[in-house]
């Protein structure tokens, strides 16, 4: 089995860390009931009631799945 | 025809795919809607409508071709009797795909699959007239949009129009939010 020769410096490690970054997602700003709402451009939304239970998911003013 | 898939297959190699594209499509006939992820609704959109046109085309020979794919004779009995009327305006796009969310265990894409059973709505054709009618309306939004301009250069001679303009904008602004909602 190969076996590394030496131990990896701190340096690298957190050389190698520093690459991994977060992207913000692209979203969408409408309007709904007076309110401002983020959403994922072409996903279902999930409609709640005004318990905020959610109850299914709505696309374009149609339902399309249950949850 | 279905276009021939480039890459690798789903599942653990052709026949599983055979099989997993199989069972999609059986339970798509059945349930009429189903949640699945995104890759697997696009590579059954075209084998579950070309099932549908054999279906629309109801003759033994078309029935026997799709129970080659399907084994199930109740599902293909069903496809060929109630759904196959139910599609048979329809020109082609029989099946919906909606996308969902993420699957939390690996955070593949999830997909509602639908079969299209709504009556045919005709899309109604923009004739020469509507278009020319529309026209105008275009003109004169460019015409409000120099105007608007004309404000940034701070033009005082036409003050009066400016408000006017300014006016209009903000209707457009609200007619668009109305949309929107």
């Amino acid at each position: 089995m190969a076996v590394p020769k030496r131990k990896m410096s701190r340096s690298n490690t957190h050389s190698r860390r520093a690459q991994w970054k977060a992207t913000p997602p692209t979203l969408v700003k409408t309007m709904e009931g007076g309110k401002v709402v983020y959403s994922l451009p072409h996903r279902a939304k999930v409609v709640t009631d005004s318990t905020g239970t959610p109850m299914f998911m709505e696309y374009k003013g149609r339902k399309v799945a249950d949850i | 025809m279905p276009k021939p898939t480039k890459g690798p297959r789903l599942g653990g190699g052709p026949a599983h795919e055979r099989l997993m594209l199989a069972n999609l499509a059986a339970a798509l006939f059945t349930h009429k809607s189903i949640k699945t992820t995104e890759t697997r609704a696009k590579r059954l959109r075209p084998l579950a409508e070309r099932m549908v046109q054999f279906a629309k085309r109801g003759d033994l020979h078309a029935r026997r071709r799709v129970l080659a794919t399907i084994t199930d004779k109740t599902v293909v009995h069903e496809l060929f009797t109630v759904i196959a009327p139910q599609v048979n305006e329809r020109q082609g796009g029989y099946t919906r795909i909606t996308k969902l969310g993420f699957r939390k265990g690996d955070n593949a894409s999830m997909v509602q699959m639908e079969l299209v059973l709504e009556p045919l709505v005709p899309k109604v054709k923009r004739s020469k007239t509507a278009t020319v009618a529309a026209t105008p309306v275009g003109s004169e939004n460019v015409v409000v949009e120099d105007v608007v301009a004309d404000d940034v250069v701070v033009d005082e001679t036409v003050v009066a129009e400016d408000v006017v303009a300014e006016d209009v904008v903000a209707e457009d602004a609200a007619a668009d939010e109305a949309d929107k909602k």
